[in-house]
């Protein structure tokens, strides 16, 4: 369980052959000549449904060709937390923007990009459909953009497939497609691996690299430790609060383990956060 | 407000609804099956056994043509028997010794004949109707059996209550109004509470989608198929056509023939603002909807009032005084009056009753847009 695979080094894409042609994000204009500015800036956010602080006074700096790593247990608060910076819910206290632009705002949505953790994609649709669906929401004119990303995430033959009769791993493609189909240079990804194979989740890891080389903000959710050296910088989330934060070689040496599961644990995490 | 946006909205609503099958053949096959087998019902059931009684106020042309009348009526296993005069012959429908009363004026035959008069009592429209059509039948086989009489016109008066030579021209416009009401209420419901459930509205919501897009949207979709669906309905409803018999096939009509007083396009207007309504609170009503089952369990809390007390099987006019207030708050209320007033009364643009309708019905479009809209969560503004 506890195999980390080498992070950046991946057979996938040279097999591929398609991420020559990724999607480079565009940068983001506002901050030019600011190469240090955060992409998404939290200052003392807080939600709180009835007695419980799903997210607890979260103040977090992201900046831009990163990859970042949510890492906490089921009902740690990561997706409350994703949905926070997205403005897709308020905040109970506290600010955040994103590119600069405090949230909520429609305009920013443009933007991003967000893989919902279930695949929310319209199954009567074909793959064509839903992809170029998403990129009318996003104002995307033509077909290049959304050949572009269903070539990325290995569908550009299945165009005319109905995306109900996809497979399960075939259909978090899809809606990794719909969510880059835009070329947001902000990207949150809510457990994007979850059920599919490891060969996919390589392919996806090294699309993400791509992307972050780009340029973009990453923002990955997961509750699976050995993810988390395919990231650049790790949140520890549990309960709400971000308990730790850092490479995994910064949070290895602070807790003087090998072992991320241990480390999670050490920091006052529980033990669910590594199933 | 983005048309673009929209118009992306509107084409997946569209697609999505195209590829399913089913809900397709119920958005166009079941109204259609439905409002022929309720014509047939009401205009063949009871096949109708005529028990006539003339009253011959016309001297000897008129003899002639009871005779006929009643030679007529015999073929179809009925009988006219001659009586002394209108006071018989209204006393006689009262006890219902006879279904009904055919009044030969004085002048028949001649260059300005007064109407022939069928008298019924009015009771039972749907059974009356029927039997007025055959006697009509029958009068006009009789007339025509008399070299050189030309037609006169028949006319139906009825001791209580109006008459309605065909039952369904009454009937066929609430059904219309209903269907569209009821299947774009059912289908609306359940697509949204899909988008609801099945995480596709939370995706959606996270594009610069604004909340008025999305209700316009569905709509466009929505009002889309309404509009082929009642097309459909008033194509197979309002002509007749005679398709002569072809070998071994016997002649038939195709389509109902139900009469339409006003303009056919009229009704349509009338049908289609309802039901961009019943799209805006199918909307709204998935979200107290947490599967497809309580959607249609919806339908004895929304539809089922809206079938009682609006018109469509009893007459406002008859509903007891308790239940009365409650008919001015049902939208299909003022589609049935509306499509009424073209189907029956003719009447168009100018007539201030229909001028009520549509305006509420529109004002009821917007409304329940608005609360649609705001059942739409998202804090982005």
């Amino acid at each position: 369980m506890n195999c980390v695979p080498g992070g950046r080094d991946l057979p996938a894409l040279a097999q591929t052959g398609e991420v020559a042609a990724m999607v480079v994000p565009a940068a983001p204009s506002a901050e030019e000549g600011r190469e240090s500015a955060a992409a998404i800036r939290a200052a003392g956010l807080v939600k709180t449904f009835g007695p419980i602080r799903a997210v607890d006074d979260v103040s977090v700096d992201l900046t831009p060709g990163r990859i970042y790593g949510l890492l906490g247990p089921n009902g740690s608060g990561k997706t409350t937390l994703i949905r926070l910076l997205l403005g897709l819910t308020r905040a109970t206290q506290g600010r955040a923007e994103v590119l600069g632009v405090p949230v909520p705002s429609r305009a920013v949505l443009a933007r991003i990009g967000y893989m919902t953790q279930s695949d929310g994609i319209y199954p009567a649709l074909t793959v064509g459909e839903n992809a170029r669906f998403f990129a009318a929401t996003y104002g995307v004119r033509g077909g290049d953009a959304v050949g572009e990303a269903l070539g990325l995430v290995g569908l550009a033959d299945r165009v005319g497939s109905v995306a109900g009769t996809l497979s399960g791993g075939q259909r978090r493609r899809l809606s990794l497609a719909c969510a880059l189909v835009h070329r947001p240079p902000v990207l949150f990804l809510d457990e994007p691996t979850v059920g599919i194979d490891p060969l996919l989740r390589v392919e996806f890891w090294a699309h993400f690299r791509v992307l972050a080389d780009a340029g973009a903000t990453i923002v990955v959710s997961s509750h699976v430790m050995d993810e988390a050296d395919r990231c650049d910088e790790l949140l520890f989330i549990r309960s709400g609060r971000v308990i730790a934060r850092g490479t995994g070689a910064d949070i290895r040496a602070q807790t003087g383990t090998d072992d991320l599961e241990q480390a999670f644990l050490r920091l006052g995490g529980d033990v669910e956060a590594t199933r | 407000m983005s048309g673009r946006r929209t118009w992306a909205l509107f084409r997946r609503v569209v697609q999505e609804i195209r590829r399913d099958r089913r809900s397709v053949a119920l958005l166009f096959v079941a109204p259609i099956l439905i409002i022929g087998l309720l014509t047939f019902i009401l205009r063949e059931g009871q096949a109708p056994s005529v028990a006539a009684v003339v009253v011959n106020e016309a001297g000897p042309p008129g003899v002639v043509l009871a005779n006929a009348l009643a030679a007529s009526l015999a073929d179809e296993g009925g009988t006219a028997t001659v009586v002394a005069d209108l006071a018989t012959a209204r006393a006689a429908v009262r006890d219902a010794t006879a279904s009904l009363a055919v009044v030969l004026p004085a002048g028949l035959g001649t260059r300005d004949s007064p109407a022939i008069t069928i008298l019924t009592n009015g009771l039972d429209p749907a059974g009356e109707g029927s039997r007025v059509a055959a006697a009509q039948r029958s009068l006009v086989r009789a007339v025509g059996g008399l070299t050189g009489t030309s037609v006169p016109t028949i006319e139906h008066t009825t001791l209580y209550g109006s008459p309605s030579a065909d039952p369904m021209a009454n009937f066929a416009p609430a059904i219309v109004g209903f269907f569209a009401y009821f299947f774009v209420y059912l289908l609306t419901g359940v697509s949204f509470l899909r988008e609801r459930t099945g995480g596709t509205l939370e995706r959606l919501m996270a594009t610069p989608v604004a909340r008025g897009e999305v209700v316009a949207g569905y709509t466009l979709g929505f009002g889309l198929f309404a509009t082929v669906q009642v097309a459909l309905l008033m194509t197979w409803a309002i002509p007749s056509v005679h398709v002569p018999a072809v070998g071994p096939l016997p002649d038939f009509w195709l389509g109902l023939g139900i009469p339409i007083a006003g303009s056919p396009l009229l009704a349509f207007l009338v049908v289609l603002v309802a039901a961009l309504g019943a799209v805006s609170l199918g909307i709204f009503l998935s979200t107290f909807a947490r599967t497809e089952l309580q959607i249609i369990q919806f339908i004895p809390l929304v539809i089922v009032p809206q079938v009682l007390l609006s018109g469509v099987l009893f007459p406002v006019a008859n509903l007891p005084e308790v239940v009365r207030p409650f008919v001015a708050f049902m939208p299909l209320t003022y589609a049935v009056e509306g499509l009424r007033q073209v189907f029956v009364a003719g009447a168009d643009l100018a007539t201030p009753t229909l001028q009520f309708d549509l305006a509420v019905l529109a004002v009821v479009a917007v409304f329940f847009a608005t609360i649609a809209s705001l059942t739409i969560r998202r804090d982005v503004v």
